[in-house]
């Protein structure tokens, strides 16, 4: 055992390294991280998303020199999707940060305890988990603008038309991730199926044969659903797009959740695709806000995108939606507060009363990009609704009206399962100390 | 002339078979503990504590619990991560159904689930060896990480489909969940890791040490010497398995808080491998230069470029890491095929006689 000095040495090195670096980071301005994932098996779908994130943010710095005049200090630490490095870029990116958004859901459900006593808010739009939005459990989580049991009851209401009555009888494939994330509209799907007498049948895709379907594509064929409704995600959902092509499954009866539409993983199959559908919270097009980027951040070279064409893609705009939350946020908090540079506990006030209207996004030239999103103490999710998207076989265009979730279905399940987490992570602090008004 | 052995003289059988026989040894491993103990947690933050020193300390007892198995018995095994897992649900589920019950004993006694099921996938050994049996210990892996997806009662029906940690004390100090600080989960770890090297040291020398290392390096000799195999090989995967179980356990129980199944999949189970082969396989100290190597460097490297004063992108710097750590195993490979514990044994070798080589 004599041999353990190279380890101290190594260690001691380290801890000197860390100690020195953690006083480096603190900086001026609003510290926002991101932890991203570029790398990875995932970065595919990471990337385009991080971009938007990250040039929104830049665009704010370079038009309007922050928020309410204080520059965004926008920090990324990279994940690779892997939990292991998701606690080390908490860590260290938690000391000076406003704000941690985790991606991931492992990572999120490692970090969504710790934030409690960290007191810093955490940012899942569009992921997280569902029960999130009951607030009082959850007061430093937040996932707007709508949840997974939100997309699968809005994707069910296309398909049935706005009437789930016109559902009996038919038979609804769920091809979903094994994995919590692919599993996690099962409790909502399950109860419609029981209302509404139509057959459910889930298909698991497990993480080791998302490129390779064939077995569940074949079993697909054999049940002849009505509806396929994909839960994918990463490269699952190129794999079911391709094996979806090759069955011959009517791709207008193929819908997916929002992770499932990126332009990336059907430009392959193009026109072969048409008709495919993707729920989303936002649509893309051409809007006001696309120009100031291209403007101060495209033209001057400062973003991450490979071509300009990116600019147009459902997922790089998502990630700007992605960070117009979080700006809106830091805005309310110091609109309210009075105080220009915001702590961490004010912008958890200021996600808690987001109020973005049908005016203040004509103002922010996102107007139609994204519906107005409303926030509240025992609504962290806002619960804005969203569109169906359609791929044309070059891009996918808006297909439907404004669809939004029955509330009063999901809320008690959600109030339920928010219960059950508190229960089994007892003792949990739920609102704690945190007044709300 | 630091080194310099001549001069301390054996005269019982005792001494001549004490654990550190020579003097500056002792010295040396009383300096490392006094370090671990006393001086880093004066200095390190939180940081170093989740990101550095806990990971580390977990990853050199997981393949400390390999190394038993491949290293000493000579059984290749490719279901660690999986072995982990066990460990991990175990304590879970005995932490949810005897909730008063202390976590140390809950923990001590998830290892006994993990060496069982150990035991159950090593019976193949018997029969098959080498390349063979790696095939078999796969199918476990694949076969558990199934079984932590599917068996909702795992998890307790947890909407999450995760195994998330409820905050625990002993006597009062809380030791796991969101409020436990850093420094006393440290602590906890590091004692527990120091009492399972401490017994492992002491078992590889023992009986059941020579024992494994005679099938190792000859089964068929072993066996004509009297040994009973089928003891010796299981009692390495039961062994092995119990450690491993318990380092799977305080992986989530201690640092990581909650766990999804896929944490438990194969490529821990490579990062495991690697530790232990780049460590040094059949050797205690190699585990933990092995995890300093893998686990440690990337997240030291990573923080290098703040330090240097340059802008390097996250993402950027990811992949140089990737580049580094993997150019750093092919060279310790080339440069000491028996991995860093062999590389430091060949140091002391010099230092001893340093600096009068004849």
């Amino acid at each position: 055992m004599k041999h353990f000095t190279n380890f101290s040495r190594a260690v001691a090195a380290g801890a000197l390294a860390v100690a020195m670096s953690t006083a480096a980071m603190a900086a001026d301005g609003l510290n926002l991280p991101n932890l991203t994932y570029r790398t990875g098996p995932f970065a595919g779908t990471g990337t385009p998303i991080m971009n938007g994130q990250r040039d929104y943010m830049l665009m704010l710095n370079e038009r309007d020199g922050g928020i309410g005049g204080v520059p965004i200090n926008y920090v990324e630490c990279e994940t690779g999707y892997n939990t292991n490095k998701g606690v080390e870029c908490y860590e260290k990116t938690k000391g000076e940060a406003l704000v941690t958004q985790p991606w991931s859901t492992g990572i999120t459900l490692q970090v969504l305890p710790r934030t409690n006593v960290d007191r810093i808010p955490i940012l899942a739009p569009g992921y997280g988990f569902s029960p999130m939005s009951d607030g009082n459990t959850f007061a430093w989580a937040f996932n707007p603008p709508v949840s997974y049991w939100d997309g699968a009851y809005m994707i069910l209401d296309y398909i049935s038309d706005g009437d789930m009555t016109s559902l009996k009888g038919k038979k609804i494939v769920l091809l979903h991730l094994d994995h919590p994330f692919g599993k996690e509209p099962l409790p909502l799907l399950e109860k419609l199926a029981e209302m509404h007498d139509f057959k459910l049948v889930p298909i698991p895709v497990g993480l080791k044969e998302m490129q390779n379907q064939s077995a569940q594509w074949l079993q697909i064929r054999r049940e002849r659903p009505d509806n396929v409704i994909m839960w994918g995600w990463g490269a699952m959902n190129a794999g079911a797009i391709t094996e979806a092509v090759k069955t011959r499954y009517p791709m207008e009866n193929f819908l997916g959740v929002w992770w499932s539409g990126s332009d990336a993983d059907l430009q392959n199959v193009g026109a072969k695709a048409k008709g495919y559908k993707s729920i989303s919270f936002n649509a893309p097009g051409n809007f006001p806000v696309m120009e100031d980027i291209r403007k101060h951040v495209v033209s001057k070279g400062n973003s991450m995108i490979k071509s300009e064409a990116d600019l147009d893609t459902v997922f790089y705009q998502r990630g700007i939606v992605i960070s117009l939350y979080l700006a809106e946020g830091v805005k309310t908090a110091q609109d309210h507060f009075g105080e220009k540079n915001i702590n961490a506990e004010q912008l958890r006030w200021g996600l808690e009363n987001l109020n973005i209207t049908e005016a203040r996004l004509e103002e922010l030239g996102m107007k139609g990009m994204v519906p107005p999103l409303k926030t509240s103490c025992d609504n962290h999710t806002g619960h804005a609704g969203g569109w169906m998207l359609e791929w044309n076989g070059e891009a996918f265009v808006q297909a439907s009206d404004l669809l939004v979730p029955d509330r009063d279905l999901i809320r008690p399940l959600e109030l339920q399962k928010a219960a059950d987490y508190a229960d089994n992570n007892a003792p949990w602090p739920g609102r704690g100390d945190l007044a709300c008004n | 002339m630091f080194y310099r052995t001549s001069g301390q003289f054996k005269t019982t059988y005792e001494s001549d078979q004490a654990l550190f026989p020579i003097k500056q040894d002792m010295i040396l491993l009383v300096v490392i503990l006094a370090a671990m103990y006393v001086i880093f947690p004066m200095f390190a933050s939180e940081f170093t504590y989740k990101a550095l020193l806990v990971p580390v300390l977990i990853y050199s007892l997981a393949s400390l619990g390999l190394n038993i198995l491949t290293g000493y018995a000579g059984q290749l095994s490719l279901g660690t991560a999986g072995f982990m897992g066990v460990g991990a649900y175990a304590c879970y589920k005995i932490t949810t159904i005897f909730p008063e019950m202390n976590i140390v004993i809950a923990l001590f006694l998830s290892g006994f689930f993990s060496a069982a099921v150990g035991v159950a996938f090593g019976l193949p050994s018997l029969r098959i060896k080498g390349f063979y049996l790696a095939i078999a210990t796969l199918a476990s892996q694949f076969f558990l990480v199934w079984l932590f997806e599917k068996w909702a009662w795992l998890y307790n029906y947890n909407a999450s489909g995760a195994i998330e940690v409820r905050t625990m004390d002993i006597f009062g100090l809380v030791v796991t969940g969101p409020t436990a600080s850093p420094v006393v989960q440290y602590y906890f770890v590091l004692g527990i890791v120091s009492v399972v090297t401490f017994a492992m040291i002491n078992l590889t020398r023992g009986r059941y040490g020579r024992t494994w290392k005679a099938v190792r390096d000859m089964d068929i000799a072993a066996e004509l010497v009297g040994i009973n195999l089928m003891r010796a090989k299981l009692s390495a995967f039961a062994v092995s398995s119990y450690i491993v179980g318990i380092a799977g356990a305080m992986m989530v129980f201690f640092w990581k808080g909650a766990a999804e199944p896929n944490l438990f999949d194969i490529p821990m189970s490579f990062q495991i491998v690697f530790i232990a082969i780049i460590g040094g396989l059949g050797s205690v100290m190699g585990n933990f230069l092995g995890a300093i190597l893998i686990v440690a460097l990337p997240v030291v490297l990573n923080l290098l470029p703040e330090l240097l004063g340059l802008s390097i992108g996250s993402a950027t710097m990811e992949h140089v890491n990737v580049m580094v750590i993997g150019s750093l195993i092919i060279m310790f490979l080339i440069v000491e095929p028996h991995g860093l514990a062999r590389f430091w044994a060949l140091i002391r070798e010099k230092l001893i006689i340093w600096p009068f080589p004849h």
